[in-house]
């Protein structure tokens, strides 16, 4: 009886299932079923999940969950507009011939990139291998360790190693010509310089270094014809200056013109043209003659000559000794006479005097002069800078209309030559090399 | 003989001086390089008493510089700066031709540079030392901030000159130690009194100016190398002596309005740009460290230094007193300056000496009042007309304040309206000596110093010769005397004749110079003829120059009365 239950059993579970197919086909599977109902109790916790059947509100969720996932969000949610448009067919937009096309300001996304564009409310799933670190802990109090010891003072060797590198020059100079660029009290009897404060006695500057060139001062004013609304005077000195200096140099170049032009005595004329044509053809014999007989003198055997200079050099001897003589008396006489010549040689003397002294002044003033003028330091001399005048045409009287003459920075230039701080240069000129051609001769050319 | 036989060339002036192509490879550098050293360093060629010697017998012109300065020259660490820029040129040109830029850029970014610090401590141990060297600086920094930017020179250069010479004229400016101006023709030349050095310089007009071919820029690039460092320690030790702030910051009188500007400049030097333009308008004061209450009221006694009498101290203190009357020239007043002037000189000028300046604020910054203010006393204008006119100032040319200056008193302001032909701008530089030509104009102006009026324009022609005025005084004594003789025969009660004792004294004196001529021997005689001859030269030439004035100023005269009648 048992095993026809279980049999039974075994056959209405499986004639339940769905698909299963049965030879005569049940119109209402009601007929069956009504009164078979099996009862089932629901208040075991057992019995809670197995016989209640929440498929439609799962089939429910599971929807929601769909839509959430894949559409962002519920469809009844959504505006009418993000679903449906209202298709009226094409339409040809006429553009606003008075709006200007504004390229960028009203640039807006492509619809396409707006569609394409993921809206889903699930956001994706964290990786949370990506986040895991083994040893965070043991990193994190190494960390703190470092800090409370930085906070201390005390830094990593490596740091260390670093700054023990770190060369005290070579950081980034400041320019020196930085126009933010601070200074300081630097004669201050403490202050030291960053480099080269203090050189030992044997390099230190030369106290010759410290006189100046020149006594020239550094800024000369100009003179009060230079004014730019002068008085009368003034202006008229400084312009006869200036005409003085032309007219040196207009004598000059006539000077030179003249050494240089053709005197009138050696121009040609008939008389010397014939000359010259007619030197050497005519030959005067008398001329020879005297040549010759000059020549013949001269030639004499050397015996006869040493006999007549014995002679002579007794007679000398002679001549010499009385000559001393006389002499050795002429200076006794005249140690006696100076005597009474004292007064003519006290003016004497005085004269020399007089002149050693003017010699002596006149030197000293060169010497001044010297001390003011450009030297002359190199290959060129120093050429005075040009008077900065103004004719009285160009002379205005107000300080609008001014035009400034000349040049600051000419001048400047020329008074550090003046004071011989630099050597007078002029501008370097480009001198063209060419390249030598070498060419062949002809001969060698032929020869192959 | 044979032996030790003295060579020439081997001793003496021909081992003391250096040629300079040696020199420079001593010291292995370029000639550039060799040159910019000698400027920084201060190394000057010399001339050589004998050159042939030198020169070891030829007489080529060449430059010599003293071997022992070049041997100093040999222990400058900035020579070895000057190698290594040398070397790095040479890396960064390498990496250009390789078109390796990354390499280019480290290098740009580790360019070697020098400083020049110590050079100008070796060169001025002490301050006042530099200070006697400020001249050539000052004219230097003022000439390099007025050239244009366009980067032929360094930029950097040029912005530091102008910091340099707007930080000096503020200084100037509250130190009211400016004695003399002189406009020329080449430029403007100030003269100002710095601790006791009296300093000159000359700075250019604002108007662009073409630059001259024949200069070399590299060599006065150094020297402005050289003197602006000089010129900033010089400004930082003259801004501490005056307890100012360096760098100088300028006081607000709005602090509400001005709060911003304030709080920019607070961050680095002159980070912005401004503060010093705030700085070059040359308006405000400058901001001190501490409060100058109690600095400026405290008089100094006057203690007579040691070997002085009461004479002298009375002197010196009436010297001082002229000092501090002509420092307040312009106490009080309040200029305008139309646009057509120039702003900064004016403005410089004037604050020197007390004023208050403003401008048009289209102009520049700084200007504090405007055009419409009824409180302005004189408006500086160049213009030939000015149409609308305020009432309560007076309109006058520019060259009234530079006149003012250097007469040191304020001068008649009718001479100066506007349209009118001004008077010549005389130099204040020219000191007169006896006997020396006098213009009219400087006579003018002596006179109303003293305090008399000015006197016609017929009577200035005098000389001021104590011995022709004696002479003139003598001569008329006697046809006085003459006269007095024949007319007077009868005998009258005399009168009492008021002795004038300095004129009795005078004349002794003269009586006692004419005695002493009359004995002196023939020979002496000759030689005092001689002298006076020599010293009545110069007055013979102003009588010259002024006969020829004469007969100028009568020409222009009858041309003006001609054209009156026509």
């Amino acid at each position: 009886a048992r095993n026809m239950a279980a049999a039974r059993r075994h056959k209405r579970v499986a004639a339940s299932q769905p698909g299963f197919l049965r030879l005569k086909p049940d119109l209402d599977h009601s007929a069956s079923r009504i009164g078979h109902k099996k009862r089932v109790n629901k208040n075991k916790k057992k019995n809670w999940n197995k016989y209640s059947d929440i498929q439609d509100v799962e089939e429910f969720l599971e929807d929601v969950r769909l839509q959430e996932r894949a559409t962002g969000g519920l469809l009844s949610d959504k505006s009418d507009d993000g679903l449906f448009f209202v298709d009226v067919g094409e339409q040809k937009v006429r553009p606003d011939p008075g709006a200007v096309e504004k390229k960028g300001k009203g640039l807006k996304p492509l619809r396409i990139d707006l569609i394409l564009q993921p809206d889903s409310q699930v956001p994706p799933p964290k990786d949370i291998l990506a986040y895991q670190q083994p040893n965070a802990r043991k990193l994190r109090l190494m960390a703190q360790k470092a800090e409370k010891l930085a906070a201390m003072g005390v830094l990593p060797r490596r740091e260390r190693l670093l700054q023990r590198r770190r060369i005290p020059g070579s950081e980034k100079p400041v320019a020196n010509n930085d126009p933010a660029r601070a200074f300081y009290d630097l004669w201050r009897p403490d202050q030291g310089c960053d480099v080269f404060s203090d050189p030992p006695p044997r390099w230190q500057r030369p106290e010759k270094l410290n006189v100046k060139p020149s006594l020239l001062p550094a800024v000369e004013v100009a003179a009060p014809g230079a004014s730019y609304n002068p008085d009368f005077t003034s202006h008229q000195a400084l312009l006869l200056e200036a005409h003085e200096t032309e007219v040196a140099k207009l004598k000059a170049e006539e000077k030179l013109a003249r050494q240089l032009a053709v005197r009138k005595e050696d121009l040609a004329t008939e008389e010397s043209v014939f000359r010259e044509q007619v030197e050497g053809l005519i030959e005067e014999e008398e001329e020879k003659l005297e040549a010759e007989e000059d020549d013949e003198g001269t030639a004499v055997g050397p015996t006869a000559q040493t006999e007549k200079k014995t002679e002579k050099q007794r007679k000398r001897e002679k001549a010499d000794r009385v000559k001393l003589q006389k002499k050795a008396e002429r200076k006794a006489i005249d140690s006696r006479q100076q005597l009474f010549q004292l007064r003519t040689i006290s003016a004497e003397l005085r004269r020399r005097e007089q002149q050693t002294s003017v010699r002596r002044t006149r030197r000293k003033d060169q010497q001044e002069r010297e001390k003011v003028q450009p030297r002359r330091l190199g290959k060129l001399r120093f050429q005075a800078p040009d008077l900065d005048v103004q004719l009285s045409d160009e002379l205005s009287g107000s300080l609008r209309t001014l035009k400034p003459e000349g040049s600051i920075l000419k001048d400047r230039f020329k008074s550090l030559q003046k004071r011989n701080l630099i050597e007078p240069r002029e501008r370097a000129k480009f001198k063209r090399k060419f390249k030598v051609k070498y060419v062949e001769k002809r001969e060698f050319r032929e020869i192959q | 003989m044979g032996g030790l036989q003295k060579k020439k060339y081997e001793s003496g002036s021909a081992t003391n001086y250096i040629s300079r192509n040696k020199a420079r490879k001593k010291l292995s550098l370029s000639l550039a390089d060799f040159r910019r050293l000698c400027i920084l360093k201060g190394i000057y060629p010399h001339e050589p008493k004998h050159k042939k010697k030198v020169n070891k017998g030829s007489t080529a012109q060449r430059t010599f510089y003293l071997l022992k300065d070049i041997r100093f020259l040999m222990h400058e660490p900035i020579v070895g700066k000057f190698r290594e820029y040398k070397i790095f040129v040479r890396k960064l040109r390498k990496a250009y031709g390789k078109a390796e830029w990354g390499t280019a850029e480290k290098l740009r970014g580790n360019k070697p540079g020098y400083k020049l610090d110590h050079i100008i401590k070796e060169r001025y141990p002490t301050f006042i030392d530099a200070l006697r060297d400020v001249d050539d600086a000052l004219s230097m920094c003022f000439l390099f901030s007025t050239f244009p930017r366009t980067g032929k020179c360094h930029v950097q250069t040029i912005e530091l000159c102008r910091r340099l010479s707007v930080e000096w004229m503020n200084y100037i400016i509250t130190l009211r130690s400016l004695r003399k101006v002189f406009l020329s023709i080449k430029g403007i030349y100030y003269q100002a009194e710095v601790l006791g050095q009296i300093i000159t310089w000359l700075v250019p007009y604002q108007f662009a100016h073409d630059h001259p071919t024949d200069v070399d820029y590299r060599v006065m690039a150094t020297f402005t190398e050289l003197y602006t460092t000089l010129l900033g320690f010089i400004n930082f030790r003259l801004y501490q002596t005056l307890n100012l702030v360096y760098p100088p910051k300028v006081t607000h009188s709005q602090p509400a309005v001005m709060l911003h500007f304030d709080l920019l400049s607070e961050f680095g030097f002159y980070c912005s740009l401004l503060s010093l333009s705030k700085l070059s308008a040359l308006s405000a004061s400058l901001v001190r460290v501490v409060s100058t209450a109690e600095a400026e009221e405290a008089e100094l006694d006057h203690f007579p230094a040691e070997g002085e009498d009461g004479e002298k101290l009375a002197e010196r203190l009436k010297a001082r007193q002229d000092q501090d009357r002509q420092e307040k020239l312009f106490e009080g007043l309040k200029f305008f300056l139309n646009r057509e002037v120039p702003r900064e000189s004016l403005a410089f000028v004037l604050r020197c000496f007390g004023a208050q300046v403003s401008w048009d604020k289209s102009l520049c910054i700084g200007s504090t009042y405007d055009v419409t203010d009824e409180t302005i006393t004189h408006h500086v204008v160049d213009r030939p007309s000015l149409e609308k006119q305020y009432i309560n100032r007076y309109y006058v040319q520019p060259q009234w304040v530079y006149d003012c200056v250097n007469a040191r008193m304020l001068l008649p302001v009718e001479d100066y309206f506007v349209g009118v032909t001004l008077p010549p701008h005389l130099s204040p530089f020219v000191e007169e000596k006896e006997g020396d030509y006098v213009p009219p104009e400087k006579l003018k102006l002596l006179a109303l110093q003293k305090g008399e009026r000015p006197e016609e324009e017929e009577d200035n022609d005098d000389s001021e010769e104590e011995e022709d005025e004696d002479q003139s005084d003598d001569e008329d004594e006697l046809k006085g005397m003459e006269e007095k003789q024949a007319s007077s025969v009868k005998v009258t009660p005399g009168e009492a004749k008021p002795v004038n004792r300095q004129r009795a004294e005078q004349e002794a004196k003269a009586e006692e110079k004419r005695l002493a001529v009359m004995m002196m021997k023939k020979r002496d005689k000759y030689l005092y003829d001689k002298i006076m001859f020599g010293k009545k030269r110069s007055v013979r030439e102003a009588n010259k120059m002024s006969a020829k004035r004469k007969a100028l100023d009568e020409a222009s005269k009858a041309n003006k009365k001609k054209k009156l009648k026509k």
